[in-house]
């Protein structure tokens, strides 16, 4: 009887545990340089949420600028999560397609952004332009390489680092300011649609001298094509830009995925979410792990964008709407 | 940008920098600035920021060094400029691209006008379809008009919304029955084994009335769709099981009587009526070719009629569209109407034989003296069979030239002959002397007839056919001249336009 039931009791507890879990699929919008950070969370995750809950979760991934994948939620692409570039991406899918409230942000630590990063430049090996600072990226003859504002997320902080730098640099001269970036923006030659496009453009088609990119792209960039080819320069001053992520609630109400989408965020602020964030060059938000991988990132001046602009919604309706101040000093 | 222009241009560039100093210096050293002979093969430049300078210094004077370095820049300048212009067609071929996939698809082609959304989501076609038909009867006693007819016109509007739901509006301008909605239904369509359709459409009974009637091989469906019924209002469950081997519908209606080719869109009385059909191809997903297109099946339909004029037939008529047979005056369908349809087609090649049995069996009473009721069980069964004399393959849904006619490059399209035998019996007991359902001095008891015809596929849109059928009747006991007096001879020919 004893040996029965020790064949039998492992076999009903395997079957009612196997019947009791489920498979989940979750969709990560993103934007475009995030890849390598999420396909390596994506693995660490799954097995933390396997361990914890018994479910499978199959995660996808969709990247492209912030602006057009924002853009791709209001439309319809059916997101459980968003993990953008900027804050006001996520504020617009709350206010064009009422699919999470307002208040997104307040509901994770740290404005909901577990990482940061900033602007730095990426050149060519040698640094043949002697790029060191923002005054050298305007001067004629330098070929600036930088996505387009209007659909990227990383190019609105590189413009917003550049225009912060300006009014630093001229006593917070506002026209001055203006003139500086318009100076810049005659040296783009391309404005590719997303940050991962702009690399491809500077560091694939050897085009420009200059490539104004995330701090994790251009560590990515050195890794894969090799710190002999390219060299990062840290500018003196850039703006700390907050990428922030929140669960898209009213999709996942209706796949059922709630509480593995909130899982998922809240993940990112556990120690191992915060050390892939470190090792894929995001600066965590964790000060002990930020210590830890110190080596990874530049010191340098960093400016808030509520200290430079005020808000979001202020920069944006300033700088980026149509008709805004890009739009005046942009000229393709 | 071609990928072999691109790559042919990746290899020029390289060696439009590398080969640019040395050729300068050869043509420096050809107009005898220089007294030294310059080898341009031997110049050595190991890389883009080498100069000719630094490993020549001992040939090329310090301006013609600047020269060179101005050169060389230019060089560089131009090969920026046309690395972005390169760049700048690759994001617009990537914009495009993507603008593409958003982008509504507008299709005109042998399968109509279709305009859809970029996903395909939503979708509406425009389809027609026009025939145009001559009917000669012969031995009539000039009894039957001679005629051109406009048989069918219908412009037809189908589409999809929201991935899942198609819908079609099928109205008809042609034929005797005036303009008349023939088809407007709702068909959910998430799963192909589990549709829901809605509104008026076939009923699913006959195999032959089924079938659309751009594909049927005779102008005129055969005595066996006489006892079938037509479209109906209701709604259906259907769908196609592992492929299409197991077809299947079921739904309920308002009841129509047998075949009426005019068609109402609203119900004559108070009861319903209950539809189906299984159809089998039990080897049309397999590798089986002599008998994928196998398919046998079985259709019926029941439903109760109250005193209902409406729900008997105003008359089953021939392939010449005469009427053989009706009810006598005063009776009415009053109890049980069920009918059974075994049918099935076998389709190999050119070959194809379709043929199908239906009893319609109703329970009818007289509501003028004298007074009584029935049950009548009426038969009727069809056999038809074509071949392909070009080759292409037959099917229930037509035959597509292998070769659209064109004169100019010797193609004349698919040719079809086919045949078909088919008879209808009314149940004796309608001719009853004590208590007659029908007259015999006003209709036949039995029709039976055959037919052949040959049909010319011009093209997938346009068909030409004609057809000699002769159908001969038993039991009519009235005078003549009257359509059962005598045999009908009716030759007939189609011009169809089908998009």
């Amino acid at each position: 009887m004893k040996t029965v039931l020790k064949i039998l009791l492992p076999l009903v507890v395997t079957l009612a545990v196997t019947a009791g879990a489920k498979e989940v699929t979750l969709l990560n919008v993103s934007y475009d340089p995030t890849r390598e950070l999420y396909q390596e969370y994506n693995t660490a995750f799954v097995k933390y949420w396997k361990a914890r809950t018994g479910d499978d979760v199959v995660i996808s991934q969709s990247h492209g600028g912030s602006g057009k994948q924002a853009q791709s939620v209001i439309n319809g692409l059916e997101a459980d999560v968003v993990t953008l570039a900027l804050a006001y991406d996520i504020d617009a899918i709350s206010q064009k397609a009422d699919l999470l409230s307002a208040d997104w942000q307040k509901r994770l630590p740290d404005n909901s952004t577990p990482y940061t990063s900033t602007i730095v430049f990426l050149v060519r090996k040698g640094n043949p332009k002697h790029i060191k600072d923002w005054d050298d990226v305007i001067r004629p003859g330098v070929s600036v390489v930088v996505p387009n504002p209007k659909t990227s997320g990383g190019a609105r902080w590189a413009y917003l680092a550049a225009y912060a730098y300006a009014l630093e640099k001229y006593g917070h001269d506002d026209a001055k300011a203006r003139d500086f970036v318009k100076q810049l923006y005659k040296n783009v030659p391309v404005l590719d649609s997303g940050a991962r496009g702009s690399t491809v453009t500077f560091a694939q088609r050897g085009i420009g001298d200059v490539l104004l990119a995330w701090e994790n792209e251009a560590h990515l960039a050195l890794k894969e094509f090799g710190a002999d080819q390219f060299e990062i320069v840290t500018p003196s001053l850039s703006i700390l830009a907050e990428p922030p992520v929140a669960v898209v609630d009213k999709v996942a109400k209706r796949h059922g995925t709630l509480a593995v989408a909130r899982g998922y965020l809240d993940y990112l602020y556990s120690d191992e979410g915060q050390e892939i964030a470190a090792k894929n060059f995001y600066r965590p938000r964790n000060q002990a792990i930020a210590a830890k991988y110190a080596a990874n990132f530049s010191q340098l001046k960093l400016v808030t964008l509520d200290q430079e602009f005020g808000s979001w919604t202020k920069a944006q309706a300033t700088h980026f709407a149509d008709g805004g101040v890009f739009d005046q000093i942009y000229q393709p | 940008m071609k990928p072999k222009q691109k790559s042919k241009l990746n290899r020029i560039l390289p060696a439009i920098l590398l080969g640019a100093p040395a050729v300068f210096s050869f043509l420096i050293a050809a107009h005898g600035e220089t007294t030294n002979s310059v080898d341009a093969a031997a110049v050595q430049v190991p890389a883009n920021e080498a100069t000719v300078a630094d490993t020549n210094s001992a040939a090329v004077s310090p301006a013609e060094a600047a020269e060179i370095e101005t050169l060389k820049g230019q060089v560089e300048d131009l090969d920026q400029k046309i690395r972005i212009l390169d760049r700048h067609r690759e994001l617009d071929k990537d914009d495009a691209t993507a603008a593409a996939k958003t982008q509504p698809i507008l299709k005109l082609d042998a399968s109509g006008f279709t305009f859809s959304s970029a996903d395909t989501n939503f979708a509406i076609s425009l389809h027609g379809l026009i025939q145009l038909d001559s009917r000669t009867f012969f031995s009539d006693h000039n009894l039957i008009n001679n005629a051109f007819l406009l048989r069918r016109a219908r412009p037809i509007i189908s589409g999809t919304v929201f991935h899942d739901y198609d819908f079609n509006f099928t109205p008809d301008f042609g034929g005797n029955n005036g303009a008349q909605i023939l088809d407007a239904y709702i068909n959910y369509r998430n799963r192909p084994e589990l549709q829901v359709e809605a509104g008026k459409f076939k009923s699913p009974v006959g195999l032959e009335a089924l079938q659309s009637d751009p594909y049927c091989s005779f102008n005129e469906r055969s005595l066996v769709t006489d006892l079938v019924p037509n479209r109906d209002l209701g709604v259906e469950l259907h769908g196609d099981l592992f492929g299409g081997a197991i077809s299947y519908a079921a739904g309920i209606f308002n009841g129509v009587s047998d075949y009426n080719g005019a068609t109402v869109n609203t119900d004559a009385d108070n009861d319903k009526a209950f539809a189906g059909r299984i159809f089998l191809q039990p080897w049309k997903t397999t590798g089986v070719n002599a008998l994928k297109g196998l398919g046998a099946g079985v259709g019926g339909s029941f439903e109760s009629d109250r005193n209902l004029a409406a729900g008997l037939t105003p008359g089953y008529t021939t392939d010449g569209q005469q009427k053989f047979f009706t009810y006598a005056a005063g009776v009415v369908a009053n109890g049980q109407h069920w009918r059974v349809s075994p049918q099935g087609y076998y389709y190999f090649g050119p070959l194809g034989i379709l043929g199908e049995y239906v009893i319609s069996d109703q329970e009818v009473s007289r509501t003028v003296a004298p007074l009584g009721i029935a049950d009548l069980r009426n038969t009727a069964w069809e056999i038809s069979a074509g071949w392909v004399l070009t080759g292409e393959d037959a099917s229930y849904t037509g035959v597509t030239p292998r070769h659209p006619f064109d004169p100019r490059t010797g193609h004349w399209g698919a040719w079809q002959v086919v045949g078909r035998f088919e008879e209808l019996n009314v149940d004796r007991n309608a001719f009853s002397a004590t208590l007659p359902f029908a007259l015999s001095t006003a209709s036949a008891s039995s029709a039976r007839a055959w037919a052949v015809g040959l049909n010319w596929y011009l093209n997938r849109n346009i068909r030409l056919n004609t057809s000699f059928s002769r159908t001969l009747f038993s039991g009519y006991n009235g005078a003549t001249p009257a359509v059962p007096a005598q045999a009908e001879n009716v030759l007939f020919t189609r011009i169809q336009l089908a998009f």
